[in-house]
């Protein structure tokens, strides 16, 4: 099975301390108020990911954010997940609904 | 003529981001560089801005610069960059402001020290450029930003140190179809939609050379067919050492791996240690382990015969070691990988431990007459033990070892 997570903030079990520091450590942050992680630096959000993999003991994948329309959406309909080095990792991508529709591609074009 | 000098600028000029918001994908690069930049009070008073080329991260430089108010002083790998140019260029531009601050109705606030590919500093002709630069740093008065294509060699490390790190990845390519698609608007290119994506997969994330190949291949009939883009020459990168273990052991097929490893230029002795010090979490089943290991020691006999001439035999250890990659590939479970190998770890954590027990058995040797090799192996068991029992042995005296090194013996774990 796989998990769905926002990086905006997503839920963990209890960790022990050494596994929450190491997490710290990778690049998360940890909200008391809201109990949510989220993510803030980048630089090794491969390794934040396989990390949270085994702390779920199940595959992780996190929802991209579409550029165009703002949506939250899976890398698993992307066609080029093949060729992308970055699938599943929370980055700006535009979504395929949105790649193709000329529409409203103009319309995104006229923001500027 | 000025329509003309227009119309025969490249793209990549042409089009290139005036606001922070244009710079193509990597945004969350693109946010934490600008709180740094913004922030006055910085924790570290550089940044090493690094990534794949053609990435933007040189234009994201200009972009904030020129939407911030800061004059650039850049030096590029086009500069000699010794210490004594460095001192002559950076030095004045980190201490001073600027004459343009004084103008009137002048917005600038100040300068920023801009060194771009700062990983291309090396040889003669750049000698003591990184310490010069890191004494910058330390006292510059305004902000210093770097780029850097690979962060990871030696001679960055205690440049690393003292920045603020900024990673950018490649170019996601919806977002560099994205791209072309408003440039093609813009230039009034009637493009296919296949030909744009066929030109973003081949840049494989960048950028410069996405926009490079749409003019050369669309700005003469102002058409873009996806027969036009069959002459792409496709690009080669490098893979790294973490991308490429995290690729090998999420692979689908033998045939996935074997490409995965032509790209890749990780170090083979390095690759074949990192996949045998994972294979245990990859593979829980017994079975599948063995086998797994069967293949890799195989691609071993295969580097081995190798050496460093008989490089026809690299796709046999290449098959060896995709084979082991792809001894169950439904049983996949994301793990945390080990690396670097743990046994150049194991080496690195016990070197001054095995420099200590080296001068031990070369004191042992000049007063014996033997060898290193044979006072380790012959003299040092017994003189550990009869340290054990008598700490205060004449025998340490005699030898002339340090209070550290009769510690080292009398604690010793193993022989």
């Amino acid at each position: 099975m796989t998990i769905v997570l926002n990086s905006k903030g997503f839920k963990l079990p209890r960790l022990e301390r050494e596994k929450f520091v190491n997490l710290m450590h990778l690049g998360l942050d940890y909200s008391r108020d809201t109990m949510l992680f989220s993510i803030k630096s980048y630089n090794n959000i491969e390794q934040v990911i396989d990390t949270v993999s085994s702390i779920l003991g199940d595959e992780v994948v996190f929802l991209q954010n579409c550029i165009r329309c703002g949506k939250a959406f899976p890398c698993k309909g992307c066609s080029y997940i093949e060729m992308c080095t970055t699938k599943n990792l929370p980055f700006s991508c535009v979504c395929p609904q949105c790649l193709r529709d000329r529409k409203n591609f103009e319309e995104y074009l006229t923001k500027f | 003529m000025q329509t003309q000098s227009k119309m025969q600028l490249l793209w990549v000029e042409k089009y290139r981001p005036r606001k922070i918001e244009d710079v193509t994908g990597n945004d969350e690069a693109k946010a934490l560089f600008i709180e740094w930049l913004k922030n006055k009070r910085h924790t570290k008073k550089a940044v090493l801005l690094y990534g794949p080329p053609g990435v933007g991260k040189t234009t994201l430089v200009m972009a904030a610069a020129r939407e911030f108010g800061f004059g650039v002083v850049e030096m590029n790998a086009s500069d000699t960059r010794s210490e004594k140019a460095i001192n002559a260029v950076a030095k004045p531009a980190t201490s001073y402001t600027s004459l343009d601050s004084f103008a009137e109705g002048a917005k600038s606030l100040g300068n920023v020290l801009f060194l771009d590919e700062v990983d291309g500093i090396a040889g003669n002709e750049d000698r003591g450029g990184v310490n010069a630069i890191i004494k910058i740093v330390e006292q510059s008065l305004v902000p210093v930003i770097m780029a850097a294509n690979d962060p990871d060699i030696d001679k960055l490390r205690p440049l690393k140190k003292v920045c603020l790190l900024v990673r950018f990845q490649q170019v996601r390519i919806p977002l560099i179809i994205a791209l072309l698609q408003k440039i093609c608007l813009l230039e009034h290119v009637k493009a296919e939609f296949e030909a744009l994506e066929r030109i973003a997969q081949n840049s494989r994330g960048d950028v410069r050379s996405a926009i490079n190949d749409l003019q050369s291949l669309s700005e003469e009939n102002n058409s873009l067919t996806l027969q036009d883009t069959m002459m792409l020459s496709s690009r080669n990168k490098d893979v790294s050492m973490d991308e490429t273990l995290r690729r090998y052991f999420s692979a689908q097929s033998i045939v996935e791996t074997s490409s995965l490893l032509l790209f890749s230029s990780v170090d083979y002795d390095d690759l074949l240690l990192s996949v045998a010090d994972n294979l245990p979490k990859r593979y829980t089943d017994a079975t599948e382990l063995a086998k797994a290991f069967d293949y890799v020691s195989r691609a071993d006999l295969f580097r081995g015969r190798i050496g460093t001439e008989n490089w026809h035999l690299l796709k046999y250890f290449n098959n060896a070691l995709a084979e082991a990659s792809a001894v169950n590939p439904e049983s996949y479970k994301p793990f945390t990988l080990i690396t670097p190998p743990i046994r150049i770890m194991t080496l690195f954590w016990t070197k001054p431990k095995r420099s200590l027990l080296q001068a031990i058995c070369a004191k042992i040797g000049a007063k014996c007459h033997v060898s290193v090799e044979r006072a380790r192996e012959a003299y040092v068991p017994y003189i550990r033990l009869m340290l054990i029992k008598k700490p205060r042995n004449p025998l340490a005296a005699y030898f002339e070892f340090t209070p550290e090194e009769v510690d080292y013996l009398t604690k010793m774990g193993r022989y």
